[in-house]
């Protein structure tokens, strides 16, 4: 509340002392008497009456007293009477008219601090539940500054990527601890589809990482692990391909010091002088990481050219070399989420029912309309899956194998599949 | 809404009040509650006259149908019961007792916030609507109860005038304070309290009452009651027949409104707007210290009044070096 100026109280004080009668008892003759009172305070004089008692009171401290004590507790029972006013005299008045229209308004709960941090909580509520139904939106977000930050990364061999870093920390994420956990039960089955579905639940771990904002070098390398174990101990003849979902801008991949098994990358982030960037990175490289078992039939071509996939800021990048080089493979209007590659052929999704396809491993792109019975596929495509055994055929692109079926999962929860390499689609 | 005087109206309308009353109950006759009336409507009539004094006088009619208006707006039941307490009626005061004895003891308790002093003012009042202590000497009983008019409820008038009784006696204490309980609150020792009328810009004072005089009396209140009296929101809220959320409102234009008033106030008296800005936020109570005086005052040399003169300027100017 305004303070007045202080020549406002001296005046208001020094008209009360000249229009005030002398210190003489009540009830005096000028004073309005008990009756007009108490009509006063009850609201029941005419508005002529009421005037005229204002403006003796606004004069008269005695009356004004004499209301005040009269007025019934019931009015004011929402203050404590004596401590108010024993408070209220004492304190500053600004302090009181802070205090005043909250608290005694019988709503002492809901002041102006608490509704404040209310307020901010709601915001991250809101904010947090953006992120977690529209996790595409981030790649916009972080678009510029990924987009700058490719760089090449050693080379090594296939094994060692599929290796798994070791553990090194305590898992203290619950949702990248859900991820190792499941990670881990599926170890004993390592067939593709379990792996995908992992590396899919390490996504969104990593992504309720990013909007709970607490990001940690400790949870970077529990989300390797969580991804390790569906990629080990596998026949040497099975090469393994790393595929980042949301690949971090840096990320440099090397033996680990100490590998039990011989093979292990530990994923470390080189640069420092962008504290910000660089967790933001770990965190998404970490939870996006994800793994793709190629067919063994496509296993000896691309052996060859140890081609490597990743979306760095909405844009597919290819590596040819192993990661050692990357090359901005398709870089659509809208951002791109999420991809699977299937020996050559290649799918991408992205937001707003982008969905691309490659059959000659990424050389030519087409892009692909899914539709059913007149509905088009609008929502954002937060993941493929290539399912089944290849079947084996030329197609026209000259393809020698491509999947049995294309499963795309949607951000409003939809599932459309095509069993014809994208032609018509079935929507679930 | 009210009908037209007629030939026996009035007296219609008086039947109509005493039986609503319930006064026949004490035994109040019809005449006598219609004197009652009468006396109150004199007294209420006469004193609206009087208040507002640009009021032509109204028409006998006029004056009926106002009449009516006051009395059908009057406690009459609550009336009956006062005026016939005050007449000694033993089923009254019966009434009386068992509807307000509790009540204004926690009244009491209310104001005086201790148990002793509350027994003390209620047993106080008590003898005053009795009538006990007044007009001794011609051996009347004149119960206070018999200034009742209800205008407002029985009760809030019993809680106004016990406010009265309360305000009497702490000002009758304050006068017969002993010299012993004086001297040891130090009250002779007390300094000077500063006359407050000193030392503050005329134009200042000027522009500020003018500004207070362009508010409403009910604005003039609410500033009265929460800067001066230190009233809570609550408090100035019940009073007005407000909400403490509009008083606070109120507050807060108000206090906007006279600064921006009391400033143009201020510059139509040549101040210039950093000149009225400053003279508006100087307190009034720094203004009361003359520097200039005091340091002339404390650093007259007086331990050697023999040795060498100092003239008090070229003191003053020393100390301030």
């Amino acid at each position: 509340m305004t303070e007045v100026p202080k020549i406002v109280y001296d005046r208001l004080r020094a008209a009360g002392k000249a229009g005030a009668l002398p210190d003489a008892a009540l009830p005096a003759s000028e004073h309005p008497d008990a009756d007009l009172l108490t009509a006063f305070a009850e609201q029941t004089l005419s508005a002529a009456e009421r005037d005229s008692m204002l403006e003796h009171m606004a004069l008269c401290g005695d009356c004004r007293e004499v209301i005040a004590l009269a007025l019934p507790a019931a009015d004011i029972a929402a203050v404590p009477i004596a401590a108010e006013t024993e408070a209220d005299r004492t304190t500053p008045v600004l302090a009181k008219t802070e205090r005043s229209w909250v608290t005694l308004a019988g709503w002492p709960k809901l002041g102006w601090p608490s509704l404040r941090w209310a307020a901010l909580g709601a915001g991250v509520v809101v904010v947090a539940s953006l992120l977690l139904m529209h996790p595409g939106k981030l790649n916009q977000a972080m678009l510029p500054s990924a987009n700058r930050q490719v760089t090449p990364v050693q080379p090594v061999s296939g094994a060692q990527m599929a290796s798994s870093a070791a553990p090194s920390s305590p898992i203290t994420t619950s949702p990248m601890e859900q991820a190792a956990i499941s990670a881990k039960t599926n170890k004993l089955q390592p067939n593709k589809q379990l792996a995908r579905k992992s590396s899919s639940r390490a996504v969104e771990a990593g992504e309720r990482l990013k909007s709970s904002q607490t990001p940690s070098v400790e949870t970077f390398e529990v989300a390797a692990t969580a991804v390790s174990p569906l990629i080990t101990p596998e026949p040497s003849t099975e090469q393994t391909l790393m595929a980042q979902n949301e690949a971090p801008p840096v990320v440099k991949t090397k033996p680990p010091l100490q590998d039990t098994a011989g093979q292990g990358a530990e994923a470390k982030n080189t640069e420092a002088d962008d504290q910000q960037r660089s967790l933001v990175s770990k965190l998404s490289g970490g939870g996006a990481m994800s793994v793709a078992k190629l067919a063994p039939t496509a296993t000896q071509a691309l052996a060859q050219h140890n081609v490597a996939w990743t979306i760095t800021g909405g844009v597919l990048q290819r590596s040819l070399d192993g990661g050692q080089s990357w090359q901005e493979a398709l870089h659509p209007n809208h951002p791109l989420l999420c991809y699977a590659p299937y020996g050559k052929d290649i799918w991408v999704g992205g937001q707003a029912g982008t969905l691309f396809h490659s059959a000659d491993g990424g050389l030519t792109w087409a892009q692909v309309q899914a539709s059913t019975k007149g509905q088009q596929l609008t929502s954002d495509v937060t993941h493929i899956q290539l399912q089944g055994s290849p079947l084996h055929g030329n197609n026209q692109l000259g393809n020698t194998s491509r999947p049995a079926q294309i499963v795309l999962s949607t951000s409003n929860n939809d599932v459309w599949s095509s069993i014809d390499g994208g032609t018509t689609w079935e929507r679930k | 809404m009210t009908k037209p005087a007629q030939p026996g109206h009035a007296a219609d309308t008086d039947t109509a009040l005493f039986e609503r009353s319930g006064a026949a109950a004490y035994g109040i006759s019809a005449e006598r509650f219609a004197s009652i009336l009468d006396e109150i409507l004199r007294k209420h009539f006469s004193q609206t006259q009087s208040a507002v004094h640009n009021l032509t006088r109204p028409s006998p009619r006029a004056s009926s149908e106002q009449k009516a208006n006051f009395c059908a707006g009057l406690r009459l039941e609550e009336l009956a019961l006062a005026r016939a307490c005050a007449a000694g009626n033993e089923q009254a005061w019966h009434d009386f007792i068992s509807r307000y004895r509790q009540k204004l003891h926690s009244m009491a308790l209310h104001i005086t916030r201790d148990a002793a002093h509350a027994a003390e003012l209620a047993d106080s009042l008590f003898a005053d609507l009795y009538g006990v202590n007044v007009n001794a000497r011609e051996d009347l009983r004149k119960s206070k109860l018999l200034s009742y008019t209800g205008r407002g409820s029985l009760e809030g008038w019993l809680r106004t005038v016990m406010a009265q009784e309360f305000i009497n006696r702490y000002r009758k204490q304050k006068r017969t304070v002993s010299l012993e309980e004086q001297t040891e609150e130090g009250v002779q020792f007390a300094a000077a309290v500063p006359d407050p009328a000193c030392a503050s810009d005329p134009r200042l004072e000027v522009a500020t009452d003018e500004a207070l005089a362009e508010l409403s009396s009910e604005d003039r209140f609410t500033l009265a009651s929460y800067y001066l009296d230190g009233r809570t929101l609550a408090e100035i809220a019940a009073a007005l027949g407000l909400h403490e959320s509009s008083v606070s409102r109120r507050l807060d234009r108000l206090a906007t409104a006279l600064r921006k008033r009391i400033l143009a106030g201020l510059r139509t008296q040549g101040m210039s707007h950093a000149q009225a800005a400053e003279a508006l936020e100087a307190d009034v109570r720094d203004l009361h210290l003359n520097l200039r005086s005091r340091l002339t005052q404390d650093s007259a040399p007086t331990t050697f009044p023999g040795s060498r003169k100092i003239p008090a300027r070229d003191a003053a100017d020393g100390s301030t070096d």
